[in-house]
């Protein structure tokens, strides 16, 4: 199906190669997922197949590359639209049109399909991802896992061979990435169609795949069966960090074969646990609060919301798409219509907090860090920051270079990775010393590296420094490993707020991976299985 | 050909730019202060008609600050500098001293009435010219443009769309980097940190087109010789009508002795809410 032979790939004014001299092929009906470090090249590889590099994007390349015996090299991505269909980062940024149905069948009229074919196919790839109660709707009112299977279905609906896939579920909730997930599989296995994913959360999606090609960063790939590559793999999901604990013969891809081979545990409590912080003032108080979508005056997105958040405590804010959480994080910086009831932030109302004034009480690292960003490079970022935080000369840097281990100080912020951008933004927020920090899904990108990074960095923040975190997420892991307490939305209501272990157990589809693969205890991470272990030995 | 039985909804793609096109020749043809402030009030009542809550339709907002500024700038401009122009005296600016060589031009000085009545006219004109155009980009969303535009000009069809929907994203970036502004901290409104505003708008304005063009790119737009609809995008006796209004001021306009003006003033401001009565 694909056939890479001796291929190279260099960016222009660039010093890595992306790729070299890299040779691989993929056989028809395959499901493949492609990995690697932020900024590994993972887009890069994607791209290579459909041609969108070099003939889009730049870059120097040699070598052959053939796909569905057609040598990309010489065509365009145009001309091969009607053998691979590609599904990008960010749907919302590719979408031609303004109705679902007439997003859908865009591929077809370009490809010139005739009328009455192209009404037959429509339907069918919108019976197939379930888009059927949603075809007459304005796409930019659907949620982002919605705003995915659009993207797929106008991908899918042009029968291509190949499907292209870059991070499908980095914006989704746990239930609506399953479904996304099972729906790729589904095609593979019932209309032989090749897909090859990218994604930084193997967790969800290692159980699905054939084979894994991981992009090590240093321009060469390595190409193996799902077990293979986990064996030595330096990033693996929590799953397979386990079984590298428990020192298991084999490496289980799913919950399912884990518990087939692993022995039974069976304990009561947290050994050794890490302890809970005691917890000071009340930093973020708020009371029977109803708001506002920004956007929109008549739709609540919250109503009647109690909570109260205290010095020294992570809490995570979780729920699915469109459930409410950025309006509520929004409403704990004043920037969200707050309908009635109150906020307040150390005992001040945000809204009416400006300037200087805000940034001391309360810092908010929004869903795209790129938007606090508008220096010309990292440097120059972070001179700005000491400047409107008002704080000592070098002391943003400061905090930027114990985030990030290989600071890339002259760089245009837009250029490096999406974790460099976060720690960035991060950087710039915590040189104010604001004694609440909200951060909205920050781990968009990001992979376990760069986690990890986050998380011992929150953790510090919080324990050390006494301050308070909340954090939006949809990533579960996260939420095991750095969250002391778990709120959870659903349709503008908290109905949850407790442990973490109390609230991400009580769900199966936000359990992590740990607690189910190990049903009869209390962990939650890889790290407190550890512990018992090591212990025990 | 035989296309989907869906019925299309609002106008043809290219209606808001055919009805921007005669509206604007009928004021340009007819040149004058009421004409223009009767396309003003006209375009006014049209984008207050059809204001929907899809994004494309915000910009109408920020296209009309931009044409107050633009209508404020023309008429200080016509007062402060100019040759001197006869009349009665309505005010008196102070004057600064040219050189020699720069001989009949001023700088502030006497504003006479005849120097007012054709500042009003320019100014209006102007700012009439921007409102027209900016309904018409508003109330169209430029994809769909690409569906109507022939294939064989693809790369000027692309080259257009991604000129005509950098207006709505940048007017949403905006909104996303001024949140941002006030989350660093940074208070007031002033020149320095409007460039701050612009550089990430203008660079995510820039990423999104950039996505765009790859996403149609990859879906074969512009590669396959023969390009067939699924939803009828014929122009229909609605469009018909709905541009009727200013192509029959225009023909008359065209024709008329151009004393008969305040008439067909009238008669413009009428006719051009047709697409009111056609929708």
């Amino acid at each position: 199906m694909i056939n890479f032979s001796k291929v190279s790939l260099i960016y222009p004014n660039s010093q890595r190669t992306i790729i070299e001299d890299v040779s691989f092929e993929v056989n028809e009906g395959e499901f493949v997922l492609l990995m690697g470090h932020t900024g590994a090249g993972k887009s890069s590889v994607l791209r290579l197949i459909n041609g969108l590099v070099p003939h889009h994007t730049g870059g120097i390349l040699s070598g052959s590359i053939s796909v569905a015996g057609r040598s990309t090299s010489t065509l365009k991505p145009g001309e091969l639209a009607d053998v691979v269909g590609i599904v990008g980062q960010n749907p919302a940024n590719t979408f031609v049109s303004d109705i679902v149905e007439d997003e859908i069948a865009f591929s077809l009229e370009t490809l010139g399909i005739a009328p009455d074919v192209m009404r037959k196919r429509v339907e069918e790839v919108l019976d197939l991802l379930a888009l059927t109660p949603l075809r007459r709707k304005n796409i930019s009112e659907l949620s982002g896992g919605e705003q995915q299977r659009v993207a797929i279905a106008a991908a899918l609906v042009a029968n291509p061979k190949l499907l292209l896939l870059d991070e499908p579920t980095s914006a989704l909730d746990p239930i609506a990435a399953e479904e996304v997930l099972s729906i790729l599989h589904r095609l593979v296995h019932d209309l032989g169609l090749t897909v090859i994913l990218s994604e930084h959360r193997l967790e969800r999606v290692i159980q699905f795949v054939d084979r894994i090609i991981l992009i090590h960063g240093d321009g060469s790939l390595e190409l193996g069966t799902a077990e293979e590559v986990m064996r030595s793999s330096p990033i693996a999901p929590p799953l397979v960090e386990l079984a590298r604990a428990l020192n298991m013969p084999t490496i289980p891809l799913s919950v399912r074969e884990f518990r087939k081979l692993a022995p039974r545990i069976e304990i009561g409590e947290n050994v050794g646990s890490s302890g809970h912080n005691s917890l000071g003032e009340v930093l973020l108080s708020i009371n029977e609060l109803s708001a506002a979508y920004e956007d929109s005056q008549r739709a609540y997105a919250l109503s009647k919301v109690n909570l109260e958040i205290c010095a020294g405590e992570i809490v995570a804010l979780m729920g699915r798409n469109g459930a409410g959480k950025t309006t509520l994080l929004k409403c704990a910086v004043g920037l969200a219509p707050v309908i009635e009831g109150q906020v307040r932030v150390s005992g001040k109302n945000p809204a009416h907090l400006e300037g200087p004034d805000l940034i001391k009480n309360v810092g908010y690292v929004p869903q795209e860090p790129t938007d606090l960003l508008y220096g010309q490079s990292i440097l120059e970022e972070c001179a700005l920051a000491d400047r409107d935080n008002n704080v000592a000369e070098g002391s943003t840097l400061e905090i930027y270079k114990s985030l990030m281990q290989m600071p890339d100080l002259s760089s245009h912020p837009r250029d490096v990775s999406e974790g460099q951008r976060l720690g960035l933004a991060l950087s710039i927020i915590l040189s104010a010393q604001p004694p609440l920090i909200v951060l909205d899904e920050p781990t968009r990108g990001l992979d376990y590296q760069a986690k990890k990074t986050l998380v011992q960095t929150l953790k510090q923040v919080a324990a050390q420094q006494r301050r308070a975190v909340l954090i939006s997420t949809h990533d579960v892991e996260l939420v095991a490993e750095v969250a002391d307490r778990v709120l959870f939305l659903a349709d503008g209501e908290l109905i949850a707020d407790g442990t973490t272990a109390e609230v991400l157990n009580a769900s199966p589809a936000f359990a992590p991976q740990v607690a189910k693969a190990l049903p009869h205890t209390n962990w939650i991470t890889v790290e407190e299985a550890e512990r018992y272990f090591n212990a025990k030995n | 050909m035989k296309t989907a039985h869906i019925q299309r909804s609002g106008f043809h793609p290219l209606f808001w730019w055919v009805w921007a096109v005669l509206t604007s020749s009928v004021v340009l043809v007819l040149d004058t202060t009421n004409i223009s402030m009767a396309a003003i009030a006209a375009t006014l009542m049209l984008a207050a008609g059809f204001r929907g809550s899809t994004y494309w339709r915000t910009s109408f907002k920020w296209i009309l600050r931009l044409a107050l500024i633009a209508f404020a700038f023309r008429m200080l401009i016509g007062f402060l500098i100019g040759v001197p122009m006869p009349g009665k005296v309505l005010f008196t600016l102070p004057q600064i001293q040219l050189p020699e060589f720069l001989v009949g031009i001023r700088l502030g000085g006497p504003v006479t009435e005849q120097r007012l009545q054709s500042t009003l006219k320019e100014a209006t004109l102007l700012a009439a010219l921007i409102l027209i155009f900016a309904l018409s980009n508003s109330l169209s969303n430029p994809h769909s443009l690409l569906k109507v535009l022939p294939r064989r000009f693809y790369s000027i069809g692309l080259a257009g769309v991604i000129a005509t929907s950098v207006a709505p994203q940048a007017v949403r970036s905006i909104s996303r980097v001024r949140t941002a502004k006030r989350l660093r901290g940074q208070p007031g409104n002033g020149l320095g940190s409007w460039r701050r505003v612009a550089i990430p708008v203008l660079e995510d304005s820039l990423e999104r087109s950039i996505d765009l063009a790859a996403s149609l790119e990859s879906r074969g737009y512009g590669y396959f010789p023969k390009t067939t609809r699924y939803r009828a995008q014929r122009w229909q006796i609605t469009d018909t009508l709905g541009v009727s209004g200013p192509a029959y001021v225009l023909i008359a306009a065209l024709m008329l002795n151009p004393t008969a003006a305040l008439l067909l003033g009238v008669l413009f401001f009428l006719l051009i809410l047709t697409p009111v009565v056609a929708r």
